[in-house]
This record gives structure tokens, C-alpha cells and sequence, in this order.
């Protein structure tokens, strides 16, 4: 006795099709999230751009950042420091009266992380910043950007094809990021 | 497709379309929410408002100050992120602690974030020792002490203001001293159980000095210890823990190369194994308070009938000490030989040596073994230390058992008596507490300073919340030191955590409170600058002496480095005043009804219990048995064989004092008319992690004080042991204690210990 394949799929042949369209539909719609909303450039609390900063006056990273050579975090500005410049600077901005109703308030700007790196991940700014890797290798061409994004993946196979690139001592060593 | 009768079995054009419809929205729309919500959820980046200055983020400081969960007062660095405290280390530079601290120290953190720290003054609603207090602000209760004390001190009736504390050192100590002269007061007294009140009396006798001498384990080659457990809790652990490992490699004092000589070997007399008993090349179990005749019938065995002492040592040859002590007399000659050999021996005495009805004479008789080795103010003997760099020795500050009653019972029966305690837990470590505790509901006010509500708080009617060690400042002069002039500056490493204030302060408000000539007399802003004072003074004296352009350079240099001394040592003579006798050992309770004798120990976690509201500590397995948590009772195998109990069996231990209820850990580390149990746990009212573990071993002590210097003899009651038939699991990280002949360790070589075979 032979069973033909063909009729037997046959037989589920609306259930295949169903299943078909449905997972289609499925990845249709984890795609349409990815492409739609990709996260890498979220909107911000302040529009703040760093073409103005960064571009066209050509200020150093490290003036605002202030931490990049010294510590593992690079330092998100304090208030106190935008204000330093924006007492007097364009203070007709609307961004910027945001900008100073925070500081009037005490109030930290709720900035959205764009660069995270998952909490089991060791990331010293310092070493790289000493190491002469430019801001832009990880952070993309922050200078052209008027909303910050994420460029780089940020992933350990991004980040280890690098330190061999680069012939970092102990680059490729586990406990050098997972510690 | 035609429609056909059967409506269940085929769908509709229409039906069919709007099912597709549906299933594929659906379907995408979860696709398009699994994408959402498996995506890293969304994080802020929240900078500061305005940045700090003293600190960069991510980046670790570190700040020397001094550890005081314990009189050793070793040099501590306490490493600080985003201005908090993350780990406590030893300070290399601290010549007591040179790097080290022992697990309590370890565990300070735990003190400063402790859940049950108080956070603000409370006073007191209900009757006292219910534990009813509501909270109220700082100033309405400073106001309160103050208005109490102003009126008294303009009655002329400050004299019965009286104040009660651990173990305060430093300029802290002097402070006090002043604010009470200016009550009219000289009621100031120190108490904690572990106050070696009878070492500093003994040497009092035997060298003539009112301090603890450095006994320089290092540099001996021989060291016989009654009693002391210097690996665990006893005086200054961590320096001796460090000492002992020089005195086992046969290193000079720290020095990690050169010559070596022999190995130092240690003997250990005590009746229950402690940690430094284990460590011993021979365990020798005396019977609990004879451990002065032991001492003597080795001198009688050196000394040789010649001598000063030959009449007082005549009567203590080798068979008299051995029925005494319960030591044969071939010990007694070869622990003689031992000790008169060496090239250079050193005797120390504590722990249940020093805490008998005759603690003082076992001292002396253990201070006169050094006097004939001819050790004293030698290297590798008892160095003496030079006059500390500032405040009163500990001869100086510390009452006895008496004393505290007679203190307490005499503000008690002033009219408008005030009692301020601070830093001590006596209705925790105080036997015969009722006669106390009457005393203290006598009093009319009782005003607590501390960090925790503990069972003497409790009874106080008004609790001010200090700064935990780490968030105030002090300075310490460390006892016994190292036999160098040594003193450091403790100094916040983080901002207080609540509303609380140093002690120090507290009294400085106090004054500012009070009637001009207080506040006249008491000028400084806060503790912080009355010690800057001091130490300007200091500096001042010594200005050509040192090395700073001026008082804010020496200043900065002393809190940098945490310590501040000179490295030299004192030389002595071998001198040694005290007559020696042997007083035999009084216990409370008769050998028939009580045939046990009960040695509490100091145990290595909880120190005298002030650890136990220490996670930490609770989780540390004793280093003898591996348990943790809970409380235990020591037996011998033998014991155990004739109550017919086992491991974790609970007894029911009873005194003439009164009863507790502990289970049985069997150990070959005891004497079999001797039971042991550790002292810290046991609490009723210490926070969460300590309130209701186990049980207080000191609580069922009988009120037995030294006969010459009234302290608390906590190693002179007897207990009988009544199985209950009830029985628990040890918690304990530790398995079978003995090797079964399997020769796990390889053949045995060398010295063996006496008294089983126990390892
Ligand atoms: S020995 Fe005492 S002072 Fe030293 S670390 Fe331990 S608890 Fe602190």
C-alpha cells in the first residue's frame, strides 16, 4: 500500500497556507517595528544638536564630556555646564528656555541612552580615549549628526574585530570586558 | 464555490477573507510587539545637575581612617565610589593593622548601611524597656537634655549627671571630661565586659606602668599563651595575627627576606580550643582559673630554688601544679624546658586565664615567667609602649563590674540623677542586670547616644542617632599600639547617610544650649573643629620637630596617610615589682548540682555581640565548628557519652544564675569538666538579623567579679546540663571533623597535640 505525499499534504493543504501567512505576516510585522522604530535615533527631552556644538563650532568632545580620559564613563554634561554657555547664549531658543527651565527647577535632563552596552559588559572610556581611538570610531560621525544615533552595533564581534585590528594586548581575553 | 447545506464544515468567501484578515493582523501586530518588548527596555541618561567636585564618576578614592568595631584600632582604607562606601581594607601604613583587618572589620559597611540604624532622636512613649518611642526633631530633643541639664548645673546640682561609655579614646575622651568639670561632675565611667581591666592591673603590679605593653610575638621563638586567643579577638588580633605569621616563618618582624632562624613553636594552655589553640604545636587543657599555678610550677621549674622568688615558687613543684591543673607533671617539665631553653621566650595571659575570681594573680604569675626569661623591654618580650601621643590609658578610663553598679546605683540615688550612655550594651553584657536595670528606672532621665536600639537602649527615655565610624570624625591613639608612638585621625569617608551627628557634637550642642558660660566655655562650632584644636596644639608643641610648612600641610598629611607616629621603639628594663601568690578560682555553684565548669569565649564574628546585627557576621562560619547563625554548646565526646546526646541535641544549660537552652556541638577540643559556648548571639533587641538568634550564654552568668579588681569574672560559674529531647540541624558549612585513619594529611611528623586527635 503507498500513500501518496502529494494527497496527504493535500489534506492539510489549508493548514499549511494558514501557517504560512500567519508567520509571514509575523515577521512582516517584526520587521515593520525594526525598520519603523529602530531606536537608534530616539527623540530626545531637548533637541539638542551636535552639529551646532561638535560641527560647526568645532568644540572638543572632551569639554563637555569631561570624563572620557579620566574615568570608564565619558560623562553625560551637568546641567550647570549647558548653562555655563546658554545664560547668555541663544537664550531665545525655545530648546533652550527648556534648557532653562531645568536648571530654574533643579531638574536633571532625562536624556534617552542611545549607546548602551548590556550591564555584564566592562566599557572604560579612559583606556580608549588614552588609547588615541577617535570618538567617531564608536560613535559615528557625532559631528554631522543633529540628533544623536547610533551607528555602530555595538555587538562583541564588533567590538573584538577591533582590539585584533588593532592588536590590543589581551584584547581577545573574556576578562578583559567581562570582569 | 456553491454555498452547500452543511454550514459547520465549509466557510463562506466572506467568512473565510475576514478570518485571513484578522489572523494576519494579528499575527503581525504580535510580531511587531514581540520586536518591541524583546528589545532592551529604554534607559535614561541622567546627568548631574550640577556636578560634584570632589569626585569623578566611575573613578574609586580611597580614604584612610580608623576602624572602632573593636579597642584594637587598627588603620583602615575605606574605598569610596560616586561618594560611597564600597570596601574596607587594612592601611598598609597603619603600623597595627599594616594592611590587615579581621572579619568584623571587613564587615563595617554593614554598620554604616545597617536597615536598623536609627535615623532620627526618639523618645520615649511607654514604660521603659518596652521599646515604645516615637520620633521628634533634633532640636526639640537637645533642648530637652539641655534645659535638663542647664537647670541642674544653675542649682548647683550638676553633680549628678553621670556618663556612661564603651570605649572612647582620643581627644573625644577629653571633650567629655570637660563638658562634665563644667556640670560640676566627675561621674564618667567606661564599661565593656571586654575592657582587659585585669591585664592592665596585673602589669599595674608587675612593671609599674598603666599601660598594655606590646607583646612582640614576632620576634620570639617561643611563646607560651594561657588563654589568649591573639588569632582571634584578644587585644589586637589583626597585628597579632600578622606577628604570628613572622613568629612561624622565623622571619624577623616584617621583613620578608634575610636570615631566617628557627620556626617559632607555640604552646597553647586553655580548656576549650580556641582558634589559636588549634593553631598550637601542643594544646595543653587546664582546668578553667588554675592557669596561675601552672605558671608558677614552670617558674619553680626554671628558677630552680634560687632566686627572689624561690620561698613564694617553694611550694609549687611539678606533682602540687599537676592536681591543681590538671596537667601531668611530665608536661609541666617539658613546657619548663621548652620555655627556659628558648633564646628568647615570651608568656602571655587572657581570655579565661584573665577572667577567673583571680584573674590579677594568674597575670602576675604569668608576668613573672617573662621577668625570669629576662624579657622584658626586649626584643621578642613584652615591650613597653611610650607614653601615648595624647588622652588617658585604658587604667585610666575603664571601670570594673563594681564600679559600673556603684556608678549607676549612686546616680540613682542623687535627687535628678541623669545618665547618658553611649557606645556600651550592659543589659546585654552585664550578668545580674535586674539590680541595673532597678538602678536604671530609678534614674529620672536616661539619655542614649547610639546607632542601634539595643537592650540598654531601651530603657533610655530619650535616643540621640550618632554617625556611624564612617561618617564622623575622631582620632585614636591605639592601645596597646605596637610599642611606638602612634596616633591617627579618623575622618568621615562618606556624608552621613541620616540625620545623625557625632558624639562629639552632640555634647558641643549641648552646651550651645545651655547658659553663657557653657557656651563660653564650649566655643567651637563643631567636633570637627575642636579637633582640629587639638591637633593644632600638639602641633605646635612638636612645630620644630617636623617637617611641614605649616598646621594645614601636617593636617592633610595626617589624614592622607591615616596615621601619624614615630617608628621607634622604647627600651626597658627587666624590672618586676608584684609579689606572686596563687589564689585558686572561685566558681558560683557547687560541683554536685553543677559538675560542668562554663567557659563563654569572645567569639570571632560578634566580638562581645556588638556584631551579631551584622549580616556578614551571622553568615561567617566559626572558624572551630563551621557554624553559623546560631548558637551552640561545646561537649567532650565523653560528656556527650554519659548525658547520651549527640550533635545538635538541645540541652537545657542551667547556673545558679538562671537557664538557656543551646544544641550540642561534640568536640575533642574541651576538657570533659568543662562545657563552652560562644558569646555575641542572643539578643533581644538589636535588629532584625540579631534579635532572637540563639542565646546568651552571659546571661545565665553568675555575678562573680575578679577579687582585686572587681571586674566581671565571666569564666567562674558552673552549669548542669539536662538533655530536653529536642534537637535541630546545624547550619554549617563544615563535615566530619576527624580523618577515620585515612591519612588524608599523610603521615603525621613532627609535634603532635596532646588531648586527642582532633584535625
Ligand atoms: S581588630 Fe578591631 S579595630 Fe582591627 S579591624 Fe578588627 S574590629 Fe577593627
Amino acid at each position: 500500500m503507498s500513500v501518496s505525499v502529494r494527497e496527504a499534504l493535500g489534506a492539510f493543504k489549508p493548514a499549511a497556507i494558514a501557517v504560512g501567512i500567519a508567520l509571514a505576516a509575523y515577521i512582516a510585522g517584526w520587521v515593520a517595528y525594526e525598520v519603523f522604530f529602530p531606536g537608534t535615533a530616539p527623540v530626545q527631552p531637548i533637541e539638542f544638536s551636535h552639529v551646532i556644538h561638535a560641527g560647526d563650532y568645532q568644540i572638543d568632545c572632551q569639554y563637555c564630556h569631561i570624563y572620557a580620559a579620566r574615568s570608564t564613563t565619558a560623562g553625560v554634561p551637568a546641567v550647570e555646564k549647558c548653562m555655563g554657555c546658554h545664560k547668555v547664549i541663544a537664550t531665545d531658543k525655545p530648546e533652550i528656555q527648556k534648557l532653562t527651565d531645568y536648571w530654574n527647577s533643579r531638574q536633571a535632563i532625562p536624556w534617552i541612552k542611545v549607546h548602551d552596552l548590556a550591564d555584564f559588559v566592562y566599557f572604560p572610556h579612559k583606556r580608549h580615549v588614552q588609547a588615541e581611538v577617535a570618538c567617531q570610531t564608536c560613535h559615528g560621525e557625532v559631528q554631522t549628526m543633529a540628533r544623536i544615533e547610533r551607528v555602530a552595533p555595538l555587538s562583541m564581534k564588533w567590538c573584538v574585530g577591533c582590539h585584533e585590528e588593532r592588536e590590543v594586548e589581551n584584547g581577545r581575553d573574556c576578562w578583559t570586558c567581562h570582569k | 464555490m456553491a454555498r452547500k447545506k452543511n454550514p459547520g464544515s465549509k466557510l463562506s468567501r466572506r467568512e473565510f477573507l475576514a478570518l485571513v484578515g484578522t489572523g494576519t493582523s494579528v499575527m503581525a501586530g504580535a510580531g511587531f510587539l514581540t520586536a518591541k518588548f524583546s528589545r532592551r527596555p529604554v534607559e535614561q541618561l541622567i546627568p548631574y545637575v550640577v556636578p560634584p567636585e570632589d569626585y569623578i564618576p566611575g573613578v574609586a578614592a580611597y580614604y584612610n581612617t580608623v576602624c572602632n568595631l573593636c579597642p584594637a584600632g587598627c588603620g583602615i582604607t575605606v574605598r569610596i565610589r560616586e561618594g560611597r562606601a564600597k570596601k574596607i581594607e587594612g592601611n598598609p601604613a597603619h603600623p597595627v593593622s599594616q594592611g590587615g583587618t579581621c572579619a568584623l572589620g571587613q564587615s563595617g559597611l554593614q554598620v554604616l548601611y545597617n536597615p536598623d540604624r536609627l535615623q532620627t532622636p526618639v523618645t520615649r512613649r511607654g514604660e521603659r524597656g518596652t521599646g515604645d518611642f516615637h520620633t521628634v526633631g533634633w532640636n526639640s530633643a537637645l533642648t530637652t537634655v539641655a534645659s535638663h541639664l542647664d537647670k541642674l548645673r544653675l542649682a548647683n546640682r550638676g553633680a549628678g549627671v553621670g556618663l556612661l561609655t564603651g570605649d572612647i579614646r582620643g581627644h573625644l575622651d577629653d571633650l567629655l571630661i570637660q563638658f562634665l568639670g563644667l556640670m560640676g561632675s566627675g561621674r564618667y565611667l567606661q564599661y565593656a565586659f571586654t575592657n582587659p581591666t585585669n591585664l592592665y592591673s596585673a602589669n599595674a603590679a608587675s612593671f609599674d606602668t598603666a599601660q598594655l605593653p606590646y607583646y612582640d610575638i614576632a620576634n620570639s621563638d617561643f611563646l607560651l599563651s594561657f588563654g589568649a586567643d591573639f588569632l582571634g579577638m584578644w587585644v589586637s588580633p589583626v597585628s597579632y595575627s600578622r606577628a604570628y605569621g613572622d613568629f612561624r616563618q622565623g622571619r624577623r618582624e616584617g621583613e620578608d627576606k634575610g636570615p631566617r632562624r628557627q620556626r617559632g613553636q607555640l604552646v597553647q594552655i586553655e580548656p576549650r580550643m580556641s582558634l589559636t589553640g588549634a593553631n598550637a604545636d601542643i594544646w595543653v587543657p587546664a582546668v578553667p582559673g588554675t592557669e596561675g599555678a601552672l605558671a608558677l610550677g614552670i617558674a619553680h621549674i626554671i628558677a630552680g630554688g634560687a632566686g627572689r622568688f624561690a620561698a613564694a615558687l617553694a611550694e609549687f613543684d611539678p606533682p602540687r601544679v599537676a592536681e591543681i591543673s590538671g596537667v601531668e607533671a611530665s608536661t609541666i617539665e617539658r613546657l619548663a624546658r621548652s620555655f627556659g631553653d628558648a633564646k628568647a621566650p615570651l608568656a602571655i595571659g587572657g581570655g579565661g586565664a584573665a577572667a577567673g575570681t583571680n584573674g590579677v594573680p594568674n597575670l602576675v604569675a604569668i608576668n613573672l615567667l617573662n621577668h625570669l626569661a629576662g624579657n622584658i623591654g626586649r626584643e621578642g618580650g613584652v615591650v613597653f609602649n611610650p607614653k601615648p601621643a595624647f588622652g588617658r590609658t585604658g587604667m585610666q578610663r575603664h571601670g570594673s563590674y563594681l564600679d559600673l553598679l556603684a556608678f549607676v546605683e549612686e546616680i540613682a540615688d542623687v535627687d535628678d540623677g541623669v545618665l547618658i550612655i553611649a557606645g556600651t550594651n550592659p543589659l546585654y553584657d552585664f550578668p545580674g542586670d535586674e539590680r541595673l536595670v532597678r538602678a536604671l528606672q530609678r534614674i529620672p532621665l536616661v539619655v542614649g547616644l547610639s546607632s542601634f536600639m539595643d537592650e540598654t537602649m531601651q530603657y533610655a527615655d530619650i535616643v540621640l542617632p550618632v554617625n556611624s565610624y564612617l561618617e564622623g570624625w575622631g582620632d585614636d591613639a591605639p592601645e596597646p599600639g605596637v610599642g611606638m608612638r602612634v596616633a591617627s585621625i579618623s575622618q568621615p569617608v562618606v556624608a552621613p547617610l541620616y540625620d545623625t551627628m557625632d558624639v562629639g557634637d552632640v555634647f558641643i550642642r549641648l552646651a550651645q544650649r545651655m547658659d553663657r558660660d557653657m557656651q563660653r566655655a564650649m566655643p567651637w562650632p563643631d567636633f570637627h573643629a575642636y579637633l582640629r584644636n587639638a591637633w593644632r596644639r600638639m602641633y605646635d608643641k612638636r612645630r620644630d620637630k617636623l617637617d611641614y610648612v605649616d598646621f594645614d600641610a601636617f593636617w592633610t598629611a595626617v589624614l592622607e596617610a591615616g596615621v601619624w607616629g614615630e617608628t621607634r621603639r622604647a627600651s626597658q628594663r627587666n624590672e618586676f615589682h608584684a609579689q606572686v601568690d596563687y589564689e585558686p578560682p572561685v566558681h558560683a555553684g557547687n560541683d554536685v548540682d553543677y559538675p560542668w565548669y562554663f567557659q563563654p569565649f569572645v567569639s570571632q564574628g560578634f566580638f562581645d555581640g556588638r556584631g551579631a546585627n551584622l549580616p556578614w557576621q551571622q553568615e561567617l562560619p566559626d572558624p572551630m565548628t563551621s557554624i553559623v547563625y546560631g548558637s551552640w554548646i561545646e561537649l567532650n565526646p565523653r560528656t556527650a557519652n554519659e548525658l547520651g546526646v549527640d550533635e545538635g541535641d538541645i540541652l537545657e544549660v542551667s547556673s545558679p544564675a538562671g537557664s538557656l537552652r543551646a544544641p550540642v556541638w561534640i568536640t575533642q577540643g574541651i576538657r570533659p569538666d568543662t562545657v563552652a559556648m560562644p558569646i555575641g548571639q542572643g539578643h533581644t533587641s538589636f535588629g532584625r538579623y540579631a534579635t532572637g538568634r540563639g542565646a546568651n550564654p552571659l546571661s545565665i552568668l553568675s555575678a562573680q567579679v575578679d577579687s582585686r579588681t572587681g571586674a566581671f569574672a565571666w569564666g567562674a560559674t558552673r552549669v548542669n546540663l539536662t538533655p530536653t529531647g529536642e534537637r535541630i540541624r546545624f547550619v554549617k558549612t563544615g563535615g566530619w571533623s576527624r580523618t577515620l585513619d585515612r591519612q588524608i594529611l599523610g603521615p603525621r611528623s613532627g609535634e603532635t597535640q596532646e588531648g586527642g586527635d582532633h584535625g
